[in-house]
């Protein structure tokens, strides 16, 4: 049981080192196979066979996408999304008290913090997945942002620095989070996608499973869903 | 090529110098390719059996993949009789070509680090 549960353990330490080094779904199948193939004939640990994971990853040398490849495929598109997500928030909330939306700059520069820290997520991808406190820190890095935004909100129209429609903003930013659901919905309905571990015999993806497919799903509508829950409470405390 | 059960080899029965097998571990990976496709464990196990000691997975898998991106090995998974499925690893012509000339060399550098280290040569050239 110790056995089965470090071997695990150190098999998703591969499948996310050799994830860091964007190699294709299908090529990450293959190396875990061989592996555990070894694995069920030698009657060794996963760590005693193949040493750290990390050290494996890179010695395969396997090849791999575009180091920056996944900037222009996942960061964009997901940065665009927080993006609207955020205007969607603080439009929304003066849509349903029918009022102006009004920004300072304090709030501006709060708001983007968390874009910013995501922009900049290439630079320190590795510590964030290989560390926790650093995951921690900038969740809650982004989330005293938001709340010394919603602080600083101007309270009348002297104190800010725009005022605008709200309505414009709420559509607006609500029609790119769908679109960009859509679009990533369909990319990951779509068979022998990139990002996909399959098994080199069966062909069949790794986490097909009821509750994997729910999850991704979860996961394409995450925006539109958290805009939806956020609307709800506007509507609530208006 | 599979690993017959009365010829396992002995665990651990040969310590060479890490340097040594790291810089032939290729060849003789080539090598037990030579009699045809075989899989991670066969292929440990024929270099074990012939005196190199246990090479790690994670020290011949490495290298496979290497020859596989040079276009020296082809590989093919195989399904198991009701067992898991093996990756075979063949050689290419081009691995049969490589592992040729890599002989004829690794012969006439053995020739001569032999000769060069012949224990009456060294007496002669040793001054007195």
């Amino acid at each position: 049981m110790t056995q089965e549960t470090s071997d695990k353990k150190w098999f998703d330490q591969l499948v996310m080192e050799l994830r860091l080094r964007q190699v294709h779904g299908s090529a990450i199948g293959d190396t875990v196979a061989s592996a555990r193939e070894l694995l069920g004939d030698t009657g060794q640990r996963a760590e005693e066979a193949f040493g750290p994971a990390r050290d494996y990853a890179a010695a395969l040398e396997l090849p791999a996408a575009p180091k920056h490849d996944w900037i222009r495929t996942a960061l964009w598109p997901s940065l665009l999304g927080l993006l609207a997500f955020l205007l969607f928030n603080q439009a929304v909330v003066s849509w349903t008290r029918s009022e102006l939306l009004l920004v300072s700059p304090a709030q501006a520069a709060f708001l983007a913090t968390p874009v910013v820290l995501v922009a900049l997520l290439p630079f320190y991808l590795d510590a964030v997945v290989r560390r926790i406190r650093v995951c921690v820190a900038l969740a809650a890095a982004c989330a005293v942002a938001g709340i010394l935004s919603a602080v600083v909100t101007p309270t009348n129209q002297a104190e800010a620095w725009l005022s605008m429609d709200p309505l414009p903003w709420v559509v607006g930013s609500a029609l790119v989070m769908v679109a960009l659901s859509i679009t990533n919905a369909v990319r990951s309905s779509r068979p022998g996608s990139a990002d996909d571990v399959t098994d080199p015999l069966s062909g069949t993806a790794d986490g097909t499973g009821t509750g994997a497919r729910l999850m991704v799903q979860v996961t394409d509508w995450l925006f539109p869903l958290l805009a939806l829950a956020m609307l709800g409470l506007a509507l609530s405390f208006r | 090529m599979d690993v017959p059960s009365a010829d396992r080899p002995t665990p651990g029965s040969v310590d060479w110098p890490s340097d040594w097998l790291r810089a032939t571990l290729g060849l003789l990976a080539l090598r037990a390719l030579s009699a045809g496709p075989s899989y991670g464990y066969a292929i440990i196990s024929e270099l074990e059996r012939h005196g190199f000691g246990t090479i790690k997975g994670g020290t011949l898998y490495p290298l496979l993949s290497r020859y596989e991106t040079a276009g020296l090995v082809t590989t093919e998974w195989r399904a198991g009789d009701g067992g898991p499925g093996r990756k075979y690893f063949a050689l290419t012509d081009q691995g049969r070509a490589e592992l040729t000339r890599l002989c004829a060399d690794w012969r006439r550098f053995a020739d001569t680090s032999t000769g060069y280290l012949d224990p009456e040569r060294l007496t002669k050239e040793t001054p007195a």
